[in-house]
């Protein structure tokens, strides 16, 4: 087989920037900290928010990707392209492409790190800006042979002040090639 | 008060998640993740694992969870690094155990473990600082 060259892609932005969908809201909110058994307060009571200095409720740190996620139809639109084999004109799609072509079509993430420059807020509009920082080369890994591919995400506000910086790292990995 | 009283070496009381199906899941759609890994047991197989399991977003609020239960509402987590090892699958106990690496001034760099009965899940570094705290 041969293994696909991305080093082309590094430092590319890997897609346009994703625009929220929605305001950051106490629905989403609600869904998130109930799924995660969560009690604290300061998600869901305006009233235990303020006494901890807060505006009023904030959202959860680790709940800010969801803010730009693209929704079921879009999830559905993407996987629809890739089984008929359809890649869209941006450099992450073009990278990933590659990689089904080369095998490595199941995907883990291993890693995140955020830095959050504040708490989100409702009514806080979330735009996140992908870049595509490095890719490893292929290699054994307990799943199978892969490639760890990295991304900077930063996530800026409606007046394009920064929310949250992130890496984040996943495998793109063999399925059927497990050592 | 704020936070509790800690030190470096301050230890946090476990949690013992008992995750089931639904959690698992119900935290992926909450995350708005609809990768057939975090709900499909048949398509997950395909893809290499023996069952559905947790995403990395479900994982982080876990963390996010385990160390403001210990801080209480005045906690702000100001930053994570979280590295993800063995798979989380419905019917594991994740039991999640803390510890207080670095205290400073106001911010509080916490060691998370979350470990299954096959090894650690999460490791992860999370500095958290009071509300109304230096950002």
């Amino acid at each position: 087989m041969v293994e696909p060259d991305l080093s082309a892609y590094v430092g590319l932005e890997a897609e346009p920037p994703r625009v929220a969908r929605y305001a950051v809201n106490e629905a989403m909110i609600r869904n998130w900290v109930e799924a995660h058994d969560d009690h604290n307060p300061v998600y869901v009571d305006d009233e235990a928010a303020r006494a901890t200095g807060r505006p009023g409720i904030v959202a959860p740190p680790a709940m800010v990707s969801t803010w730009v996620m693209a929704g079921l139809r879009r999830y559905r639109e993407i996987q629809h392209r890739r089984a008929t084999g359809e890649t869209e004109d941006f450099a992450y799609a073009r990278m990933l492409r590659e990689l089904d072509d080369a095998g490595y079509t199941s995907v883990v993430a291993t890693n995140v790190e955020q830095t959050y420059h504040r708490e989100l807020v409702p009514g806080d509009h979330v735009t996140c800006h992908f870049t595509i920082e490095s890719v490893s080369e292929p290699k054994q890994t307990g799943l199978g042979r892969g490639l760890f591919l990295t991304l900077l995400k930063r996530y800026v506000d409606q007046h394009g002040e920064a929310l949250v910086d992130e890496r984040f790292r996943l495998l793109r990995f063999n399925p059927g090639g497990a050592a | 008060m704020s936070i509790p009283t800690h030190d470096v070496g301050t230890t946090l009381p476990e949690l013992a998640l008992e995750l089931d199906r639904t959690t698992i899941v119900a935290a992926a759609i909450a995350s708005q993740d609809f990768e057939d890994v975090h709900h499909d047991p048949g398509k997950a197989a395909e893809r290499g694992t023996p069952d559905i399991f947790m995403s990395i977003n479900s994982s982080n609020g876990f963390v996010d969870r385990y160390v403001t239960d210990w801080t209480g509402p005045r906690g702000r987590i100001a930053s994570v690094s979280l590295r993800l090892g063995v798979p989380a699958f419905p019917g594991d106990t994740l039991r999640l155990n803390g510890e207080v690496l670095a205290v400073d001034g106001d911010r509080t760099t916490i060691k998370v473990v979350g470990s299954n009965d096959r090894g650690p899940h999460v490791t992860a570094e999370v500095v958290v600082v009071p509300t109304g705290g230096v950002r």
